[in-house]
């Protein structure tokens, strides 16, 4: 049915850009007015697009226009360059090519280009560069003046931490590059730059370290975003789901995170960055399933604490994974396995409750989905109204009106903390949907379920490949090295290799021998005396 | 077409694993969480008691609080050929299905245990759902039904009580012992080892014993109690031991985790108490001129809880002395309750199984007369290790 889907799609083939690019071709004219007809036709006249008459130089002898996208451009930079322009600037007789002679005489922005294609000249207005066009020349000046408004550099909203750098990423490409190129300062790091996106034009960097990034895991990043061809990406999400491995699994096998000090630690690590313009979430690949548990935090706490919180979050994701299927199970197929005062508590909470265990489970963990739904999406001051009425609803009401057991309630908070406690969203939302369909196994087959669904599961993990590695790496296959950084994580000084499998093997060695801190031997002598 | 067909396969067989699963799914409330099974026989036939328990009247339980009216267990009464047969005729009185697998007591009345218990551990046995870890007692001078029809005020469900004084009792004072299901079978396919179990009794006036009465007053006119300990001769009870002789017999066991002995001092009698914190006993075996002697040893440790007399717990030759009279009480407790199971020729303490165990070859021969010719004349060697660790908070009292 898939493919007979697909195939009707297929008879229309993919043609915009041919399309829209036909009434672009060609060069541009001698003829001022001409060269701005054209603009005003192809863009529809847009109200945005402002077109500026002006003389150009000190002499008034150069008919000119410039041309750019209100909004795009930085107003200051503009009006420093009309004052440069039809003010400080004057032709000396003796320059031959006055084109050449403004474009280096104009001082105000950092890079100015001479295009003479009209699908140049779009697409550079259209990335809120300024056009020049002088009358009788048959170039135009596209001089970068880029601006506008963008957010400023917050606190990443999703991953919060408590120590570590406070900036997250915005809306804005080259801040993006720019604050991760501001903790790796080495000509080592690359940035490619791609445009996605047929109508969107959307700008995306390709960020690695050279000699450290895999160049074959480099190669296909690059090979997977160039396949795109398609009308828009708005956001990341859309690169992700064009690029990744495998369209049908729940677990994300790409990373996305909103912190640059996480893509420069990954980066160090041999993976790369994709960075899309318009959205504070960048990508990294390679992904392994592992790294969804750690946080950059537990670089910067000390390893003790960091090794007991990853165990924490593994415990936390299996919670959040089985909880209610072990309720559900535990109370129809294995009262056995109760204790029996125990059992006897949630038989006498069950006595007033009119479903079946299984009922009652999807109630309560529909309900606080659509709880949950409601909290996202709502403005923030309808939200504490929500959540009132939530703790309510969920809480007290359901339990005394009968509905559902106070049992059900506690696992049904245990589950949601526990998705919350899970570092990274895209893993949580994974493990909310296949906690329903171990209810149902749970339901159906009791504690067998249970263990054949989390068996289909790992069979499952243990297929996924993020462009080439393995997802289950380090744990299948098995790379010891890389176990000192999995579970557990080692004190700094031990962990003396990059990921195996992710950074190039020939240069894999990250630090230098003896990092351990001693105290000085000299010193110690001289404590003991005293 | 090859290609085509695979993923179908693939389908196929993770189907199949669900072809194998946990089975007859049954809701929390649809079951009859029984918590204790009588086991009368009158007249040829089984009378089955279930203490069922009623999880909406069990206090703490009780979602919305208020007042638990009802009673924390109802008691159910079936009659059978066989144990089978009344569990199933149960069912014309019971709404739910008989949940075993929180059954944790298994009462046996008087009369039956005195015709024989060895048939009624089949179904035990071959029911999936019934622990092997459930306690057993006998019903002394009662029926099963009797014991179980007491309700009882601080633990709710009379099941409950009977196995937690049980445990506490074993622990504080040692005169019964728990005795699970999974050693009364062990013990019917083994020679050399006879069973003891702990009885219960109802206590004072039986009438209201079943009635919310019972619970209302301070003092509940029909008690629970733990009484002697039923000795069993190839499964059949054949006696009754109590008192010091019990916990002689749980010396020997090594079933003694604390105690007190009480001694006599300097002409005094009972004069102070001997806290045991911990003992350990091993028993030997050896044969001289083909007759097996059997070595017991038992050392003590533990505290001064209590004087009458003035003694100095300063001086160590006090305290020697002290140990040797303690000595000689616990080796006449053993004494004592050897001298019992020897008249009843029911070897309780498994001293067969030590000969057994040191002389398989020797063991085969005396197998078969072991009860009857060896045993009740058997030569038992008690040696007593008593210690005094501590004297208390006091070492001299205020009684001169």
């Amino acid at each position: 049915m898939w493919l007979r889907l697909r195939n009707q799609n297929k008879q229309q083939a993919y043609q915009y850009d041919k399309v829209a690019q036909e009434g672009i071709y060609g060069t541009i004219e001698r003829d001022l007015h001409a060269n701005i007809e054209k603009v005003r036709n192809i863009t529809g006249n847009s109200a945005d697009i402002v077109i500026r008459h002006f003389l150009l130089g000190k002499e008034d002898n150069l008919l000119s226009a410039l041309c750019f996208v209100s909004g795009m451009v930085d107003e200051n930079m503009v009006q420093q360059l009309f004052i440069e322009a039809s003010v400080q600037l004057s032709f000396p007789s003796m320059c031959c090519d006055q084109l050449d002679y403004i474009e280096k005489k104009i001082a105000t922005a950092n890079t100015t280009r001479r295009v003479k294609q009209w699908n140049d000249v779009f697409s550079l207005l259209m990335s809120g560069e300024s056009i020049l066009f002088i009358h009788g020349m048959q170039e135009a000046i596209s001089i970068a003046v880029k601006g506008g408004e963008y957010r400023a550099i917050t606190e990443p909203s999703t991953q919060l931490s408590i120590r570590g750098p406070r900036e997250g990423f915005t809306e804005s490409l080259a801040t993006n590059v720019a604050m991760v190129r501001r903790r790796i300062q080495h000509p080592h790091v690359w940035v490619e730059a791609i445009t996605v996106g047929e109508v969107t034009h959307t700008n995306v960097r390709i960020m690695y370290i050279k000699g450290i990034a895999d160049d074959s895991i480099v190669e296909e990043v690059r090979n997977r975003l160039q396949r795109i061809c398609m009308d828009g990406v708005l956001e990341s999400g859309y690169i992700e789901q064009l690029i990744e491995d495998e369209t049908f699994t729940t677990f994300p096998t790409i990373y996305h995170t909103e912190r640059p000090d996480s893509v420069a630690a990954n980066l160090l690590e041999g993976r790369v960055a994709i960075f899309v313009e318009g959205t504070p979430f960048v990508l990294i690949a390679p992904a392994v399933f592992i790294q969804f548990f750690q946080a950059v935090e537990d670089y910067y706490a000390r390893f003790d604490i960091a090794t007991a919180l990853r165990f924490l979050r593994i415990l936390v994701f299996f919670i959040s994974l089985v909880a209610p299927s072990l309720y559900i199970a535990a109370t129809t197929f294995h009262q056995e396995m109760i204790p029996t005062s125990l059992v006897i508590a949630i038989a006498a909470q069950r006595e007033s409750v009119p479903f079946p265990a299984f009922v009652e489970a999807v109630i309560m963990e529909v309900t606080f989905e659509i709880l949950r739904e409601a909290g996202v999406r709502l403005p923030r001051t309808v939200g504490q109204a929500v959540s009132i009425v939530g703790a309510l609803v969920i809480g007290q009401a359901a339990v005394e009106a009968g509905f559902v057991s106070s049992v059900m309630v506690i696992v049904v908070s245990i589950t949601a903390i526990a998705s919350f406690a899970t570092p990274s969203f895209a893993i949580a939302v994974s493990a909310r949907l296949i906690r329903f369909l171990l209810m149902v196994l749970a339901a159906l087959f009791g504690f067998y379920g249970i263990l054949i669904g989390l068996i289909w599961m790992t069979i499952h993990l243990c297929s996924l490949r993020s462009f080439g590695v393995p997802y289950m790496t380090p744990l299948a296959p098995l790379i010891p090295t890389n176990l000192r950084d999995t579970f557990v994580r080692f004190p700094l000084w031990a962990l003396t290799d990059r990921p195996h499998g992710i950074a190039e093997e020939t240069n894999i060695v990250r630090q230098g021998d003896e990092q351990r801190p001693k105290p000085n031997q000299e010193m110690r002598r001289e404590g003991d005396e005293n | 077409m090859k290609i085509k067909r695979y993923p179908f396969l693939i389908f196929t067989l993770f189907i199949c694993t669900l072809l194998f699963g946990c089975w007859s799914k049954k809701e929390l409330r649809d079951l009859a969480l029984i918590i204790a099974v009588g086991i009368d026989k009158k007249d040829g036939k089984y009378i089955s008691t279930f203490q069922v328990v009623n999880p909406g009247n069990v206090a703490g339980a009780t979602q919305r609080g208020g007042g638990s009216t009802g009673l924390p267990v109802a008691l159910y009464t079936s009659t059978g050929d066989t144990l089978v047969e009344a569990s199933r005729k149960a069912s014309k009185q019971i709404s739910r299905i008989p949940y075993y697998a929180h059954t944790n007591l298994v009462v046996v009345g008087e009369e039956l245990a005195k015709e024989g218990i060895q048939q009624i551990f089949d179904v035990v046995e071959r029911n999936p759902q019934f622990r092997p870890t459930a306690n057993i007692v006998i019903a002394r001078r009662q029926t099963a039904k009797q014991l179980l029809s007491v309700l009882t005020p601080v633990d709710k469900i009379p099941a409950n009580q009977m196995i937690k004084t049980l445990e506490l009792t074993e622990m504080m004072w040692g005169e019964n012992v728990g005795t699970r299901l999974r050693e009364v079978i062990e013990s019917f396919s083994l020679a050399g080892k006879e069973v003891i179990m702990s009885s219960f009794h109802v206590d004072g006036n039986r009438k209201h014993s079943d009635d919310q009465e019972n619970v209302r007053t301070m003092e509940p006119t029909a008690r629970l109690r733990a009484s002697e300990l039923a000795i069993f001769k190839r499964g059949k009870l054949v006696g009754w031991i109590g008192k010091e002789e019990a916990r002689g017999v749980l010396w020997i066991l090594d079933k003694i985790k604390q105690t007190a002995v009480t001694v006599d001092w300097k002409g005094e009698k009972e004069a102070l108490s001997y806290k045991v914190v911990r003992a350990k006993t091993k028993v030997t075996a050896q044969l001289r001129n083909g007759k097996p002697i059997i070595f017991v040893t038992v050392e003590t440790e533990g505290d001064i809880g209590e004087t009458f007399v003035a003694i100095d717990f300063t001086d160590p030759k006090q305290i020697v002395a002290l140990e040797k009279v303690m000595q000689q009480e616990i080796k006449a407790e053993i004494e004592k309750a050897v001298h019992v199971a020897q008249k009843k020729k029911s070897d309780i303490f498994g001293f067969g199984e030590v000969v057994h165990r040191t002389y398989p070859k020797e063991w085969k021969k005396m197998k078969k007369t072991w009860d009857d010719k060896y045993f009740p004349k058997l030569d038992i060697q008690v040696k007593v290790e008593s210690f005094i660790r501590r004297t208390g908070l006091r070492t001299r009292s205020y009684i001169q």
